[in-house]
């Protein structure tokens, strides 16, 4: 792009009588001169080369320090590419956040690696009252907080209180807390909870419990962010060091965590946005665990030496949602997103128009698993799929007449046309960074193309500044499912949505329908696990009907690791699933250093010969380049 | 264009531009062949003065071309674009819209090179050949626009800023400064990122970028030219501001115009593959850029699938070098300081 360079050089005076040997050079200036320019930049050049094998050579003095360094301490790197939200936990939402702070704080309980059944945390145990109103934690009584104060219930209590009280605390996880009347501390290890209605999630309450001491300095959890003092104090397996947005977050082991330290010195969620990047990177070393592999990539590592690739059902979803009119709880509404998407014909007319078959044989190349109902068949209890006749199948005749029926025809140009009359064009927002919506998006087109729709593919790094707004038509969407579903349950429910259009809400699309709401507070209520599975499959199949999200796929955890580095590494569940972003911090607490290899050594020198010998050759080419430059130009003398 | 002087008439419309650039016109007569009365009505087959401009006109594009034909990479650029236009403008021919259907998609994904797919297949199971033979056509078109932007932003101000001097020059020529210091990439990359992602938004903003060496270039050849007499002389018998900017100046200041655009194609070519490399093009438009960057994302290069990467990007330097090589033939040709055959 840089062209002003183009006249800025001296053009040659010497007129037509130059002869062709010129040509090849550059010496159209007079010759006397060049001789000692040319003198000069062979110094230069030669200097240039030595500075260059010196460069080279360098590294002999500090690479075996390196390595003794790298032996002292076992660093585990594992690559990420999702920014972190927040890294407080009352506002953080996004996947990597919540696994960090997984790692950070301690929950009141966890989920068993192996079947995810609810197993002590921070509470040793629990038990409710005869109506099931009050619940009674124990809570233990030797978790330490980083700073040396013992954690007890009245963290814990202060925690669900501010959740309560303050709107901004609510942000991420209110939906645990909004049955709560009271929690109280009566002893440093009693927590009791009092609830409004009987709550099916008392056992899987997933709100991280954080240090009262510290926290209640805080003035608006709202803008808090909590990542300015560091070592930030917490009670989880390690202790978050250092962080740097879209860098790196660095992490200690808590060397008095109750369930034992980990292994690793150290752990380093590092930032490569580049997927490519980042499996360069572990191909080399310099990270020990990729995730969020492509098909040609996981294809690729599995021939490699010292890697293993973990390819397990994974417990998302992959979803396309739709805007159905962005409104808050106090009624306003905002957004621009298209009025025919309030027409649930349309919606489901789109979603007839998509061929899941497809998506997952060609843009996940069969690592995922076809997607219908909400909950990943991975949560086999919740797990749910539409009757026969309630199906929406592949079926692109079928959504043109839906289409129709709505009232959305065909113009001359074959566009079907909105109230308006305008031709209708949906604008779908899909995260730059993840390679399959620009895929599916490009399916979309083709298939909503043909019945005469137009897609606008709205790709963005950071997705959320229209989202919140509503500002889109269509969204590439995507959850973590826990093992319990409350949590992804309730961002479709009314309560979610944002009080007024300024504030933000839990919600996901700003979905808001009765028949919905009123199976989710059943659900919540029920004790009874079968009952309730039942009730949340009546959610999943009323979600299904109303067109508001269209499960694609359930994406596999599709990673990698390298096995000289990681000796072992848990699972979840053990059997088959994903090592990053687990209901619980198993993983990355478990991970046993592999026994330090030397191989390391040997190609730093190999590299410092390489380019000893790479120097000496370009320094004589050089020198016999000039030399015959210098020939060349006496020649011209004459 | 009005004139302003009655007497003054009009040019032919269609006037090829190096018949202009005549150096010893240019120097030995204040009137150049331009001004000679237009050819509306047939003129006589001989001795009229429009057949005599046409003559002159010929005779000049002839002299252009011979002098060209003397600069053998310059050729060898010209035949590489002419194949490049060829294949690009025949592209609905050859390969057909089709080939960016994911949905009609005959191969499995990325297939290495075979007899049916001779570049092997993307991740989607599309014809790589298919699809660099239809990147070609945004890729160049994206290029053209843009230079055409860029060197219409930079050639206005180079002429408004050499002719009328004063404060005007100053403010203008600042704003080029600025621009000029700019590193261009990040400008673009900040252009491209707040507008909404469209082959407009790319043209815009390497258009908008990169027009400051064309704005110097062309302000100082104007200034060259206002110092000539006959611009005196124009003036004298009445000619305004536009007239001298767009009868005078403007013939004088093409053919370092037409030597930049070429110039400039270059690495507008190159600087739409890196903003589609990057993520900031059209996702849904195939361009040679947006291949390297769809192989990126696929993983291809970790993967060693080298027939995703290596078509489109020897098409974008073969066309950047093409582009590159006319344009400093063309520039020697034109330029009679540079006077000499390379």
């Amino acid at each position: 792009m840089d062209t002003h360079d183009q006249y800025g050089t001296t053009r040659s005076t010497e007129g037509l009588t130059s002869c062709p040997r010129v040509r090849r050079g550059w010496s159209r200036s007079s010759p006397r001169p060049f001789r000692g320019a040319a003198l000069r930049l062979l110094a230069v050049a030669g200097a240039g080369a030595l500075t260059l094998t010196v460069g080279q050579m360098t590294p002999l003095g500090p690479a075996p320090q390196q390595a003794e360094a790298k032996d002292d301490k076992q660093v585990l790197t594992v690559a990420v590419a999702q920014s972190v939200d927040s890294l407080s936990p009352f506002l953080a939402a996004r996947l990597v956040s919540t696994s960090i702070h997984r790692l950070m704080y301690e929950y009141l309980t966890n989920y068993d690696p192996k079947d995810n059944h609810a197993i002590p945390g921070l509470a040793t145990k629990w038990e409710p009252s005869a109506d099931k109103l009050t619940w009674t934690y124990t809570i233990r009584d030797n978790s330490k907080w980083s700073d040396g104060k013992q954690a007890t219930a009245e963290d814990a209590a202060w925690t669900f209180n501010t959740m309560m009280t303050d709107e901004g605390a609510a942000t991420a996880n209110g939906s645990f807390v909004a049955n709560f009347r009271t929690v109280t501390a009566p002893s440093p290890t009693k927590l009791v909870i009092e609830l409004k209605k009987p709550q099916a999630t008392m056992a899987a309450l997933d709100v991280p419990i954080v240090p009262k001491h510290v926290w209640e300095k805080v003035d608006d959890f709202s803008e808090f962010t909590n990542d300015k003092k560091f070592p930030i104090v917490g009670n989880g397996p390690f202790v978050l060091t250092a962080y740097k947005a879209d860098s790196y977050v660095r992490l200690e082991p808590n060397k008095s965590f109750w369930r034992g330290a980990p292994k690793f010195d150290e752990l380093v969620f590092k930032y490569y946005k580049d997927g490519d990047a980042a499996v360069a990177a572990l191909q080399k070393g310099e990270v020990s665990f990729v995730s969020g592999l492509t098909p040609a990539q996981a294809a690729a590592l599995k021939t490699q030496q010292d890697v293993t690739v973990n390819d397990a059902p994974g417990r998302r979803f992959y979803a396309l949602a739709t805007n159905p009119g962005a409104q808050a709880k106090n009624g306003k509404k905002f957004g621009d997103g298209h009025e025919s998407l309030k027409n649930q014909k349309v919606r489901q007319a789109l979603f007839t128009a998509v061929d899941r078959r497809t998506v997952i044989d060609k843009v996940f190349q069969g690592h995922a698993v076809e997607g219908e109902g909400y909950i990943p068949p991975r949560f086999s209890p919740y797990f749910w799929k539409p009757a026969d006749g309630q199906q929406i199948a592949y079926d692109p005749a079928e959504a043109a007449r839906l289409l129709d029926e709505a009232g959305y025809k065909k113009n001359g140009d074959g566009k079907r046309v909105g109230k308006n009359g305008e031709p209708i064009t949906y604008r779908v927002l899909c995260h730059a960074t993840d390679p399959p919506d620009k895929a599916v998006g490009k399916y979309l087109q083709e298939w909503w193309g043909k019945l005469g729709i137009g897609v606008s593919l709205d790709c963005r790094d950071n997705v959320s500044d229209p989202w919140l707004a509503g500002e889109y038509d269509l969204a590439f969407d995507g959850w973590s499912v826990n093992p319990d579903p409350d949590f992804v349950l309730s961002i479709h429910t009314c309560a979610a949505l944002p009080a007024t259009p300024e504030d933000i809400g839990a919600t996901d699309n700003f979905i808001c329908d009765k028949k919905y709401d009123e199976l989710y507070d059943q659900q919540l209520a029920e004790y009874d696990a079968t009952k309730r599975a039942e009730i949340v499959k009546r959610m999943e199949s009323r979600l299904y009907d109303t067109g508001y999200m269209n499960v694609m796929a359930y994406p596999n955890a599709v990673e990698a690791y390298r096995t000289d580095q990681i000796a072992s590494i848990t699972k979840m569940p053990e059997a088959a699933g994903n090592i990053y972003g687990q209901d619980g911090y198993w993983s990355w607490w478990s991970a046993t250093p592999a026994a330090a290899s030397e191989s390391s050594d040997d190609s730093s020198q190999t590299g410092v010969i390489i380019g000893i010998v790479a120097g000496v050759v370009i320094l004589a080419g050089l020198g016999a380049f000039f030399a015959l430059r210098r020939r060349a130009t006496a020649e011209d003398r004459e | 264009m009005t004139t302003t002087d009655p007497d003054e008439p009009m040019p032919a419309p269609d006037e090829p531009v190096m018949a202009r650039d005549e150096p010893e016109m240019a120097r030995d007569e204040p009137v150049p062949a331009r001004d000679e009365p237009l050819t509306a009505s047939p003129a006589p087959a001989k001795a009229g003065p429009g057949a005599l401009a046409r003559q002159r006109r010929r005779a000049s594009a002839v002299r252009f071309w011979q002098r060209y034909r003397t600069h053998r990479s310059g050729l060898f650029g010209l035949a590489a674009l002419a194949l490049f236009a060829l294949v690009a403008l025949t592209a609905p021919l050859t390969v057909g819209s089709d080939v960016q259907s994911v949905t009609g998609a005959p191969g499995r994904p990325m297939e290495s090179p075979s007899l049916e797919f001779p570049l092997g297949t993307d991740q989607f199971g599309r014809s790589l050949f298919g699809l660099v033979v239809w990147g070609s056509r945004v890729s160049l078109l994206v290029g053209l626009l843009a230079t055409v932007l860029s060197v219409a932003i930079g050639a206005l101000i180079g002429i408004t800023a050499g002719h009328f001097r004063g404060w005007f020059a100053t403010v203008m020529m600042r704003i080029t400064d600025w621009f000029l210091v700019m590193p261009t990439l990040v400008l673009a990359i900040a252009l491209a990122t707040v507008m909404s992602r469209s082959l407009g938004t790319i043209i815009l903003a390497i258009g908008v970028t990169t027009w400051p060496t064309t704005a110097r270039l062309v302000r100082a050849q104007t200034l060259a030219v206002e110092s000539r007499p006959y611009i005196e002389r124009a003036k004298a018998l009445g000619g305004g501001h536009r007239h001298v900017m767009s009868r005078h100046v403007l013939p004088n200041v093409m053919p370092l115009v037409l030597a930049q655009t070429t110039l400039i194609i270059s690495s507008s070519i190159l600087a739409e593959a890196t903003l589609a490399f990057l993520g900031l093009g059209d996702p849904t438009v195939v361009s040679w850029g947006g291949l390297l960057q769809d192989a990126r994302e696929a993983g291809a290069v970790s993967a060693g699938k080298w027939w995703y990467l290596v078509p489109p990007g020897i098409a974008i330097a073969v066309v950047a070098l093409s582009f590159t090589l006319c344009g400093r033939a063309v520039e020697s040709v034109l330029n009679p300081k540079l006077g000499v055959a390379r």
